[in-house]
């Protein structure tokens, strides 16, 4: 079990490695001066001294192996470096996103998969019906759609044509809204791109539960239960769902990366202040630093959530615990 | 008997609803590609009416925010949309090939190392990963094709690798073993072939995966500037606001349902591949 959790541990550290040293190299091997993917398009307009003094700051002078180490220690100690097009450092920037896509990934996450086991169950019970296949149509189309056209077309339809819900932001800023107003503005905001991340990411979930679902369906406890006449919605719910939800909760945890990925997209459509906006707005403005240092969050954000799963994944089958026990 | 094997394919696949669906949709798209000059009534780069126009007789779907007929940039868009997708697609699953067999047919540590990078791919978020290396590596109509078909591969290599090791345990495999034939040609000559179905499966699914990727990459801007797509139609649809007026009817919709259409073209020629390839799913749906 110990071995289990090192190698998997050692995974992500390679992972949070690999893509450090990816950031540190892409701006030292593009083509072209690093200076401008450093700190901006402006260099041209420099003088040499001006140049030399950037240069001096981010190290550029030093060795190569003497940069990437002092880039992977900045940034362990949370230094992602400045962002010279909104002119702060960039830390502050992240600090100030994040908990707005916590908020969109988490809640999305949580309904997308509560909406996805209650669907994916009633398709696998009622398999072969018209109901299952009306489902799975539905749900085949659904993750068909780009996120961004799913965003714009909600807007498009409930902000535009309807006025119900306000057009952009995560809350209207000019107003100074306390309390229970301030909150229910915030939701207000927050409906519609979480309609579009659960619209997107709730067929993995139908998918994978109904899947399950069909084959606990086929075991012999099932058939068992039925012939001593236990009633239908008592083995639906409780010896069917309950066993089936186990897959489930192993993807549970690994759909945050796809949340935050997809999220990227959907906040940029509503213009929700998160990182994935802020990854949107460097990309515009060719902030190279600030490109990285979201994809950086991003990437542990999604490691952090893949450990949690790892950890709680044993705690949650026992069958699995007790094998590797041995 | 390997016609045979192809009919047996060609008589599941177009006896399933869903197949000939969706290989219907991938044929008509493919028709609206090749004969895009024939068919759009304009050409989509030049500006042949006034700005922000509302649907008329002339402009079935009115103009863009410089003149440009929609209609046209629709038509010609499903060339892009359709090259970038199955190029992209094509890439990754010959890299999945290749892992998958070598990795399935070694074994050992070779097959450890190799499963570990897939495991690592398939841990990073990967469209972060492709907005960070499209921006840095710049946008072009290669570039893009080249970002997604570096992360895509890992997938079909894990599969296809699966598929492998239940081939290497076939007798003419051992046989071939056996008497001393080189590993190459054992891979070539007889596994290959016995993973090409599944890898067609994977290939059309990959292409659906990349149509949507790249899709939303055109949207955030990072779309080749010198051809259009159907994302990079939309990122200007949202560049000018068209979805909080009228045009949204005709600028906004349009492109989003033919990108739906063309991946549940694919979508559904996939899933019904799969079953081909696996009868117990046949029977579970």
């Amino acid at each position: 079990m110990l071995k289990f959790y090192g190698g998997k541990f050692l995974q992500y550290v390679i992972v949070i490695v690999l893509m450090l040293t990816l950031n540190f190299l892409l701006p030292r091997l593009m083509p072209g001066n690093p200076l401008v993917f450093l700190a901006g398009e402006d260099v041209g307009f420099m003088t040499s001294e001006e140049k030399n003094e950037i240069l001096d700051k981010h190290g550029l002078n030093d060795s190569i192996p003497q940069q990437y180490i002092s880039y992977v220690k900045n940034i362990l100690t949370g230094d992602f470096g400045y962002s010279y097009q909104q002119k702060r450092p960039i830390v502050d920037l992240l600090k100030e996103r994040m908990p707005w896509t916590l908020l969109l990934a988490g809640l999305g996450l949580v309904i997308s998969t509560i909406i996805g086991v209650m669907f994916g169950a009633l398709s696998a019970w009622r398999r072969g019906t018209s109901i299952d296949a009306n489902l799975l149509t539905m749900f085949m189309f659904l993750s068909a759609m780009p996120s961004f056209w799913i965003g714009m077309i909600l807007v498009s339809i409930f902000s535009a044509q309807l006025g119900l819900f306000p057009v952009f932001g995560a809350e209207s800023g000019w107003s100074n809204l306390t309390g229970m107003d301030r909150l229910f503005d915030i939701l207000r905001h927050l409906a519609l791109p979480l309609t579009t991340l659960v619209l997107i990411s709730v067929t993995n979930t139908f998918m994978i539960m109904r899947y399950s679902m069909l084959n606990v369906l086929g075991e012999d406890y099932i058939m068992m239960a039925k012939a001593k006449g236990v009633r239908d919605r008592v083995i639906k719910y409780k010896h069917a769902m309950r066993n089936a939800l186990l897959p489930v909760a192993t993807v549970f945890m690994l759909s945050l990366g796809f949340m935050l990925g997809g999220a990227t997209v959907i906040e940029t459509v509503f213009a929700y202040p998160g990182v994935g906006r802020l990854m949107f707005e460097s990309v515009v403005s060719r902030d190279y630093p600030l490109i990285q240092a979201t994809f950086l969050i991003i990437t542990f954000s999604v490691v952090i959530a893949n450990l949690l799963a790892d950890i709680l994944y044993p705690l949650l089958d026992p069958k699995v615990g007790g094998q590797r026990e041995k | 008997m390997k016609s045979n094997r192809w009919a047996y394919y060609w008589k599941t696949l177009s006896s399933s609803k869903l197949g000939l669906f969706g290989l219907s949709i991938l044929f008509l798209f493919l028709i609206i590609a090749l004969f895009a000059p024939l068919l759009a009534p304009f050409n989509p780069m030049e500006r042949v009416g006034q700005p922000f126009g509302e649907p008329s007789s002339t402009f079935l779907l009115g103009t863009n925010d410089v003149g440009q007929d929609i209609l046209s940039e629709l038509i010609y868009g499903s060339r892009i949309s359709l090259m970038i997708g199955v190029i992209a697609a094509l890439i990754s699953i010959v890299l999945g090939i290749i892992v998958g067999i070598v990795a399935g047919y070694y074994g050992g540590k070779v097959d450890n190392f190799l499963m570990r990078v897939v495991d690592l791919v398939l841990v990073v978020p990967f469209l972060p990963l492709m907005i960070l290396l499209a921006a840095f590596i710049g946008p072009s109509f290669w570039n893009i094709i080249l970002v997604i078909s570096l992360i895509s591969w890992a997938s079909p290599a894990r599969v296809i690798r699966s598929q492998v090791l239940n081939l290497k345990t076939k007798g003419y495999v051992e046989a071939a073993k056996s008497i001393g034939t080189k590993a190459s040609t054992i891979m070539l000559k007889h596994i290959m072939p016995g993973v090409i179905p599944i890898a067609l499966s994977q290939f059309v699914m990959a292409a659906s995966s990349a149509i949507l990727i790249e899709a939303s990459l055109s949207f955030l801007g990072l779309g080749d500037p010198f051809v259009k797509s159907w994302g990079t139609i939309l990122y200007y649809a949202q560049a000018r606001g068209a979805f909080l007026t009228d045009a949204w009817l005709w600028w906004v919709l349009p492109p989003g349902l033919l990108i739906t259409t063309l991946v549940i073209g694919f979508a559904f020629t996939g899933y019904s591949l799969e079953e081909i390839m696996n009868p117990r799913l046949r029977k579970e749906r």
